[in-house]
């Protein structure tokens, strides 16, 4: 049966950007960083794509942030989905419970099906928003999915933790909080590109709540000292041999 | 009344003692373990949520559970969370965590202006604690919930979880395939029953090795004492899981690797005749 689906992405600075502290000390400056979806949000919309193929249905692609977030949504409507939506703000709050917030409240009234987003974003890596949009919906969450299917209204999800690794299912309305290694997303088409220029893009202001998380300082990781590193042969096997045995016996 | 509360068992635990104990010391509060009967998240969030509701500090570690469930607690109390913190600082009654953002690249002093304040972090970051812990035994009444388990496996993978490890063997790309695994694992068993196995993105990606021991921004991250990084060129996304190691050991044929930017020790040379040679080598010290 159809799927109404929203997938929850957000853009982040791609993983090779190099950061740096603004002068406010307490965020990053944006001026020529790339943006990209952040990984696990993008696997989840490959897996909103693969649903739809399946299942038949609808995507909506929920974005929150900026005016540069438009071309994120664009490029998950080049991959295929149907719709956007872009929750307006700037700058983006720090706060994930914030986030989840103003997705909450866009997302209620609209009747969704299923909820999919990344179990974490790659920039501030709050690893929240999935849980919170479905306690504060009321409705069942597995988050770190690796694999996803749907049977009638009956959702399943393989989900590792650690060691341990449990199949999980439960009845639609609910939320899944997808990992990267659940698969490769696909590349948008050309044909994609060309039709999502003509997709429609709700624009809505995000009704934000006060941040509680309050990022005082930035600061960059202690500068690490310049390491030993000479050819095999040299000695310096010895050297990490013995590192490796001191090691063994010290442990506790 | 005991103002912070440190949720969970085992060895994640016992290190979150050690941040417990040291806001306690500084802010004169009484801090406390709470055992958990059960610990599925669905299940027993609102439960947990209740427990801890009149603390001013709920700590757990930033394992798969720990997170999950404190990001479910967070959302019953209406407060904010700080996952994955790697340390904290007292000021006054003020407590400020630290917790890496984009990959590591930058680290941020958060302040939770919310009571109670969570916080997860990341195991082995922290000391162990040695000394004694009051313990509150909690019997937890799960939540009506929709969520059915269908199976649940436990181990299956290697003995040790690499989250968990001393120290931990690593290969990538340059170990050409799985059928040379056993070079490392020769390594990890002379280095004894606290070094595990993990590998890089595209081993796991090419279905080499079980993708729970993915180690990188996407996969694991972890803070071993000692990283032996072993035909890894060093991707940026990789070393977002491995910064927090005390000390990265790597070995690979190429000099300009990345990998050997970031290494305490780097052996250049075919990993073929270095592994083997430093297993011997290690056993022959032992």
């Amino acid at each position: 049966m159809p799927v109404k689906i929203a997938i929850c992405i957000k853009q982040t600075p791609d993983t090779e950007a190099r950061i740096r502290i603004a002068a406010d000390g307490q965020s990053i400056e944006e001026e020529g960083v790339s943006w990209i979806i952040s990984p696990h949000d993008e696997a989840a919309v490959e897996q909103a794509l693969q649903l739809k193929e399946a299942h038949g249905g609808h995507v909506t692609v929920v974005a929150l942030g900026p005016r540069r977030v438009e071309r994120s949504i664009r490029e998950a409507l080049a991959m295929g989905s149907d719709a956007g939506l872009h929750l307006v703000c700037e700058p983006m709050p720090a706060d994930a419970s914030v986030i989840a917030g103003a997705l909450t409240k866009a997302l209620r009234p609209r009747g969704f099906d299923l909820i999919l987003t990344g179990e974490q974003a790659i920039d501030l890596a709050g690893s929240q928003v999935p849980q919170r949009l479905s306690i504060a919906l009321g409705w069942p969450c597995v988050v770190a999915a690796e694999t996803l299917s749907i049977k009638g209204r009956m959702v399943q999800a393989r989900r590792p933790a650690e060691q341990k690794e449990a199949l999980v299912r439960f009845a639609l309305p609910g939320v899944v909080g997808v990992n990267r290694r659940i698969g490769e997303p696909r590349y948008p088409s050309f044909k994609g590109i060309m039709r999502a220029k003509r997709k429609a893009v709700e624009v809505d202001v995000a009704q934000l709540a006060e941040g509680r998380m309050i990022i005082e300082r930035l600061h960059y990781p202690p500068a690490k000292a310049e390491g030993q590193v000479q050819s095999f042969g040299s000695g310096i096997e010895d050297t990490v041999a013995r590192l490796l045995a001191g090691h063994i016996d010290t442990q506790v | 009344m005991t103002e912070i509360l440190v949720v969970g068992e085992g060895s994640a635990g016992s290190r979150i003692c050690s941040v417990a104990h040291g806001i306690a010391t500084q802010t004169g509060w009484r801090w406390a373990r709470l055992r958990l009967s059960k610990s599925d998240t669905h299940a027993f969030a609102e439960a947990v949520a209740k427990c801890v509701q009149d603390a001013k500090i709920v700590l757990m570690g930033a394992t798969a559970m720990g997170k999950d469930l404190m990001a479910r607690v967070a959302e019953h109390l209406d407060v904010p969370l700080a996952q994955d913190c790697i340390g904290y600082r007292v000021a006054g009654s003020k407590v400020v965590f630290i917790r890496p953002l984009y990959g590591g690249k930058v680290l941020a002093e958060v302040h939770l202006a919310a009571c109670p304040a969570l916080a997860t972090f990341r195991p082995r970051t922290q000391p162990a604690y040695q000394g004694a812990v009051a313990i509150l035994e909690h019997v937890l009444t799960p939540s009506p919930h929709e969520m059915q388990v269908v199976w649940r496996k436990v181990g299956g993978g290697a003995a040790l979880d690499v989250a968990r490890a001393d120290i931990v063997v690593s290969g990538g790309r340059g170990m050409q395939g799985p059928e040379h695994w056993h070079i490392l694992e020769s390594l990890a068993a002379a280095l004894g029953p606290k070094a595990a196995l993990a590998c890089s993105r595209p081993v796991s990606d090419n279905g080499w090795r079980p993708r729970a021991e993915h180690v990188g921004q996407t996969g694991r991250v972890i803070a071993p004492a000692v990283y032996v990084a072993v035909g890894i060129s060093g991707a940026v996304q990789h070393v977002a899981g491995i910064a927090g190691s005390k000390c990265i050991i790597a070995i690979n044929k190429d000099p300009h690797a990345s990998i050997f930017k970031v290494a305490d020790y780097g052996i250049v040379g075919d990993l073929f005749e270095v592994v083997p040679a430093l297993t011997a080598a290690v056993k022959a010290l032992r």
